[in-house]
């Protein structure tokens, strides 16, 4: 059993094999890689694979290849990140078809070139990579299957196409027959309910919600139709109008950007007082890659593994790298936070020095024009003012020119025309020079309501800013400016914001929202699959909580069944597949155990008369049926009736 | 030591000693242990599976979990591969001691699946081989170093189909001994004198002298032909010539006396050769043996070296 020393060259045909399975496995990794980097890549590894096609390149080609591969991660993703760790493997799988000749170096290519969709999930778990990742798996198996037939040094007489059909169902065969185990183990094997390790971050972000907001900096994601949530309310469901997802509040105001109160996110969530008794739902987030969340406003309960802080800002106790479901229930306030402390007040109130003087001096102008008064009346006439300017002179546009100094007031006094982010920004600024606290609400507003499933999707184009503005006794009170210019925009029911519509052609919807509905269940099924939820796997049985001692007990318990099956497709491969002969061998057997089998050279008739000598009566009966099967086996074929007879007689036959 | 432990292994393995073919293997005596690019398979399989377990990324974790299982599937392939095979006959043609028994193993199924890349294997000599529901016959070259039956050692049947991350073999071991004529002697003295000498004088188409003229018969070569003489005549005629043979030859043991054991059966193999190739009679007295009477052709030379190389050895005849 001694390895041979030296690995035999691939055939020409395995060579294409083993490149196709690797190019399958890059592709979805480049996929994924900033535009430059993968198409940069995509290419290197086109050439170098032309160029090695009849000898490998020499040593010196490669280090310079390899070289530049490593530059070029290092100018477009600097630092050390997950997305810079694929980039780099993504550049080592380019360039090994290089150095790949004999029948071992294939084998190795094509192990390492798996881990291109592994590497490709840790970046984005979305269909399309879940698909290509499955075409390189089998891509690779294949590849796999025609190096081993090469070992065996036969020449193949149909080896003229690249893929034929009988190894693709072969190949299809053995991972049909592998799929029981792998699904037992993927939802019984005890998953870890904290990582032993993080998840080195990207160093490219991908565009989401985050801690801080520049005017204008919302624009690529409010381009981008992929899902942000999904979400299922059970009972009642908030009109449109309410339909606001409340993720990071903004507190502080440096001029140009909106951030965060990072020192507020440590405490206790701020007294409210509920207006109805609310809705319940379930919201199922894409992973953030933070530990941001978001939730209908304003959330009043949240599950296990989540808190709201001071200013109801939504959080996971751990960054979500994958999608996750939360039971919540949220209620519209009917007051919200009505003592604000002093020092809250002065936050929500402050603004940069030497910023935006026309809006100021605006903010100012109404609050002499309006007075003062301690029930806040006063204030709601100056935000209601602000509304109807708005509304009468501003116009909703995605096409906005580049930010100056005073953005605001360019905004206000010049554009008058930007999108959620600059009417909000706006309008907080301009209510704080009037003296009243406010701030910015960023999240989602609106959602599609998916007529195959019955749940809500949250796109990520809906993402949204609004304002709250403090007002004595009621608290916090949500205006949304960019409401009152474009409402339709806001809530989402515009008909050519349905997923899936072409113009005015719609008959894609369907197709659409099935197949948003097929990846929901993907979603629930596989990737949203944790801890917690294997914990809750048991459920719908009654038991409700599995431990990992039981679940363990469970996978070796479906493990065994599953070998068991395989070791019953082994003994089954192996037998007589003539149920006449199987019979007669069996009962041959039957006379081996006890001494009396018959021999190799024996006739049936001499080994009946053997056997008739000691037990006259079974060797009789033996010398008929031994006639029966030689008659079935050689003469003109028996009906069926009869060939069942004869098998009957002979399994009930004993010595 | 792993050398040891790999023999004892093998010890164990069935089947244990020879048997009687046909030989079908199953799945008692099939054993089934990952290739070196099988565990390298195992490792990175299990690097990705902590990897996905870590990070709790279930596409990852569902990725390495079906490669795993496709591998383990591939295991149970292996064995089919295997599974159900059958040796039906082993023969050679008997060679001298130091040349390759030129092996001829039938090979069948029970079943009508196909089995590719199968690797029969004995001792370091290894062919590849597919096979169908028709069976095939695989030659394979066996190396001899002496005289007498050579018993078949354990033939090894393996294969790493389908993905070559196992290799299944099993093995077949035939009772049964090859023939091994003895090696001739390469610097012989020339063939004893025959007894008598009297040897009667015999027709051959080749030799000296002209004899006489016969008619042409199918198959005469064209050089023999007497033209002139056949043009005098209207038919062909064809020269035959008179060649002295020699008489009939006894080999006897006792005609190598003085020679160490070994050597003498050498010679006396040396000389049936040579007679053989003369066309010679020949008979062969062997000590403890029936004399073999007077013969020539293949079967007289068969039977000659056969009881040569049957002759006990040196340690033995005591």
């Amino acid at each position: 059993m001694a390895e041979r020393a030296s690995s035999p060259p691939m055939t020409p045909i395995a060579r294409g094999h083993v490149l196709l399975a690797a190019a399958a496995c890059l592709l979805p990794l480049l996929l994924q890689l900033p535009l430059a980097l993968g198409l940069g890549y995509g290419l290197g590894a086109l050439v170098v694979a032309a160029a090695s096609w009849r000898k490998p390149l020499p040593f010196w080609l490669r280090l310079l290849l390899g070289g530049c591969g490593l530059l070029a991660v290092l100018a477009v993703a600097p630092g050390i990140g997950r997305d810079s760790a694929c980039a780099v493997l993504a550049a080592m799988l380019a360039l090994k078809p290089a150095e790949t000749t004999s029948l071992r170096d294939g084998r190795s290519l094509v192990g390492f070139a798996l881990f291109g969709p592994f590497a490709t999930f840790l970046l984005d778990q979305g269909p399309l990579s879940l698909l290509l990742a499955l075409a390189a798996v089998l891509l690779a198996l294949l590849a796999l299957q025609r190096l081993a037939a090469d070992e065996g040094e036969v020449p193949d007489t149909h080896a003229a196409s690249l893929v034929q059909r009988p190894a693709v169902v072969a190949v299809l065969r053995l991972f049909a027959l592998g799929l029981p185990l792998a699904l037992a183990a993927f939802w019984l094997f005890p998953r870890l309910p904290t990582p032993l390790w993080g998840l080195p971050e990207r160093s490219i972000a991908k565009p989401g919600l985050s801690d801080s907001m520049t005017p204008g900096g919302m624009f690529d994601m409010l381009l981008d139709d992929s899902p942000a949530a999904r979400v299922q309310f059970f009972g009642a469901v908030p009109a449109p109008s309410q339909l606001y997802w409340r993720g990071p509040v903004l507190w502080d105001f440096d001029g140009r950007t909106w951030h965060q109160a990072q020192a507020l996110q440590l405490f206790t969530p701020a007294p409210m007082q509920a207006a109805g008794t609310g809705w319940e739902y379930q919201i199922e987030l894409e992973p953030s890659e933070t530990r941001q969340l978001v939730a209908l406003d304003l959330p009043t309960q949240l599950p296990e593994g989540a808190r709201v802080s001071l200013d109801y800002t939504p959080w996971a106790d751990t960054p979500q790298y994958s999608v996750s479901r939360w039971r919540m229930h949220s209620a519209p306030p009917a007051v919200f936070e009505a003592d604000l402390p002093a020092a809250l007040r002065e936050r929500a109130l402050a603004l940069p020095q030497g910023y935006n003087p026309r809006t100021l001096a605006l903010g100012q102008q109404w609050r002499r024009e309006a007075g003062h008064d301690s029930h806040g009346r006063s204030d709601a006439a100056i935000a209601q003012r602000a509304l109807s300017m708005i509304e009468k002179n501003f116009a909703y546009t995605l096409n906005v020119p580049m930010a100056g100094r005073n953005e605001i007031d360019d905004f206000l006094f010049d554009r008058k025309e930007g999108f959620c982010e600059h009417f909000s920004s706006a309008f907080v600024v301009l209510m704080r020079a009037a003296g009243i606290p406010a701030r910015v609400v960023t999240g989602y507003a609106g959602g599609y309501r998916n007529p195959v499933g019955g749940y809500w999707l949250v796109r990520k184009s809906d993402a949204h800013a609004w304002s709250e503005i403090w007002l004595p006794k009621r608290g916090w009170v949500r205006v949304d400016p960019t409401a009152a210019v474009a409402p339709e925009r806001v809530y989402d029911t515009l008909a050519d914001r349905q997923p899936g519509r072409i113009g005015n052609f719609t008959g894609l919807v369907k197709v659409f929202n099935t197949a948003d509905w097929l990846r929901r269940g993907w979603n629930d099924f596989v990737l949203g699959f944790n801890a917690q939820r294997q914990r809750d796997l048991l459920k719908p049985l009654g038991v409700n909580s599995l431990q990992p001692r039981d679940l363990a007990l469970l996978f070796a318990l479906i493990a065994g069944a599953a070998l068991l099956w395989m070791r019953w497709l082994i003994a089954r491969g192996e037998r007589q597949r003539d149920p006449l002969l199987r019979a007669w061998h069996a009962l041959d057997m039957r006379y081996r155990k006890l001494g009396r089998g018959r021999h190799l050279h024996e006739p049936a008739q001499v080994w009946a008369t053997r056997v008739a000598a000691d037990t006259p009566h079974a060797g009789e009966h033996l010398s008929t049926l031994a006639a029966r099967v030689a008659a079935a086996r050689y003469a003109p074929a028996l009906s069926r009736d009869a060939l069942h007879q004869l098998l009957r007689d002979l399994r009930r036959h004993r010595p | 030591m792993l050398a040891g432990l790999r023999q004892r292994l093998q010890r164990w393995m069935r089947p244990r000693g020879p048997e009687v073919l046909p030989v079908q293997l199953d799945r008692h005596r099939i054993y089934v242990l990952p290739t070196a690019s099988g565990l390298f398979f195992g490792l990175l399989l299990g690097t990705m599976l902590l990897g996905a377990l870590n990070f709790n990324n279930n596409p990852a974790l569902l990725l390495a979990l079906l490669l795993a299982g496709t591998a383990l599937a591939s295991l149970i392939a292996a064995h089919m591969q295997l599974s159900g095979l059958r040796m039906d006959a082993v023969s050679a043609e008997p060679v001298a001691a130091g040349e390759d028994l030129q092996l001829r193993i039938a090979l069948s199924t029970a079943d009508a699946r196909v089995r590719r890349g199968l690797c029969i294997r004995l001792a370091d000599r290894f062919t590849h081989t597919r096979l169908d529901a028709n069976g095939t016959t695989v030659a394979l070259a066996l190396a001899t170093t002496q005289r007498g039956l050579l018993p078949l050692p354990r033939v090894e049947l393996r294969t790493v189909q389908p993905l070559g991350l196992a290799r299944a073999w099993g093995y077949a071991w035939p009772a049964q001994a090859l023939l091994v004529y003895p090696a001739p002697e390469t610097q012989a003295p020339p063939l004893p004198q025959a007894e008598g000498g009297q040897g009667h004088p015999q027709l051959a188409r080749s030799g000296e002298d002209p004899h006489h003229l016969r008619g042409y018969r199918p198959g005469d070569a064209p050089r023999t032909v007497a033209w002139k003489a056949s043009a005098r005549r209207n038919n062909l005629l064809v020269r035959e010539y008179e060649l002295p043979r020699g008489g009939e030859l006894k080999l006897d043991w006792q005609h190598t006396h003085g020679l160490p054991y070994e050597q003498r059966i050498r010679r006396l193999a040396r000389w049936v050769d040579d007679a053989e190739r003369e066309g010679r009679r020949y008979a062969l007295n062997l000590p403890a043996a029936l004399p073999i009477p007077y013969g020539n052709g293949a079967q007289h030379r068969h039977l000659c070296l056969r009881a040569l190389a049957l002759l006990p050895t040196e340690a033995r005849r005591g």
